[in-house]
């Protein structure tokens, strides 16, 4: 029977792309992942930086 | 400790690769097309072992209601797809030149399609149902379920007159193939268990992370 090695290149080029490409895909999402927790936690630990404390309407003093 | 993981796979494939191509023969009827049996065998195992976790982990889920388990289950069903997607289409390539069809609607190749369809519907399902607690429950029932298919799928070739041939190394009797291909068909076993735990250890790490991220 012929070799068909073209067959056999298709079948191993095929599982190597599939596999890297959802290897690549894990190791995106954790780095994506990892990123947006720090960034969470700095602003938790640094809350004048986005979080201003509001005052209601009403507390403000009025102006002189 | 991940990365000694890594390597470890990394190295183990590389073994399965040498030993596929260069300690195992040509096979005399087949010619060096069945050296896609390297590949296409262990996908398929894998593809068992992932399932099987699915099952356990899904019962351990509905019994303890444990988040871990349910991340667990989520991320083996979707490493079992995708080695079972790879195990459909590395068979298909195999059985043109060797059955001269891409594709029959024999036993086995029938049985794994619903083994596939039906582990899809898994993750369709955990998409979309919103409550998370919810979709975890229905998840770990249908996973129960599906894991039913799996010796269905494993013994259709010995219940069926299929074209398909019968299981290369679990089957009842003794063993046809030399040793030499069957110690090749092993490194490439525990060479694709390890990428299986590889990719199911990173998963769940991923899915641990969006869970705090909804948090």
């Amino acid at each position: 029977m012929a070799d068909n090695w073209s067959f056999v290149i298709a079948a191993y080029g095929l599982a190597v792309v599939v596999l890297a490409m959802y290897w690549r895909f894990l190791v995106r999402r954790e780095r994506e992942l990892d990123d947006a927790g720090v960034v969470r936690q700095q602003l938790r630990q640094a809350p004048g930086v986005s979080g201003h404390a509001q005052t209601e309407p009403g507390s403000r003093s009025p102006l002189p | 400790m991940r990365r000694l993981l890594g390597g470890a796979t990394l190295a183990g494939l590389v073994a399965g690769l040498v030993m596929a191509f260069g300690i195992a023969p040509r096979e005399a009827t087949q010619g060096n097309v069945q050296r896609i049996m390297y590949l296409h065998v262990p996908s398929v195992w894998v593809a068992y072992l992932a399932f099987g976790v699915v099952l356990v982990a899904s019962v351990v889920y509905l019994v303890r209601r444990d988040d871990r388990a349910d991340r667990l289950a989520h991320a083996s069903a979707e490493v079992g797809v995708l080695f079972t997607g790879l195990t459909i289409a590395t068979g298909s390539i195999w059985g043109k030149p060797t059955w001269g069809t891409w594709w029959t609607w024999d036993a086995r190749l029938t049985s794994v399609s619903i083994l596939f369809v039906m582990y899809l519907g898994y993750l369709l399902l955990r998409g979309m149902v919103e409550d998370r607690e919810r979709g975890a429950r229905f998840a770990a029932v249908l996973g129960i379920v599906a894991a039913f298919n799996i010796p269905l799928v494993h013994f259709s070739v010995i219940w069926w007159r299929t074209l398909h041939q019968p299981p290369s190394l679990m089957k009842p009797g003794p063993g046809a193939m030399p040793g030499i291909i069957v110690a090749a068909l092993l490194v490439n076993f525990a060479a694709f268990t390890l990428l299986y735990v590889y990719f199911v250890t990173r998963r769940t790490v991923v899915l641990g992370l969006e869970a705090e991220a909804e948090a």
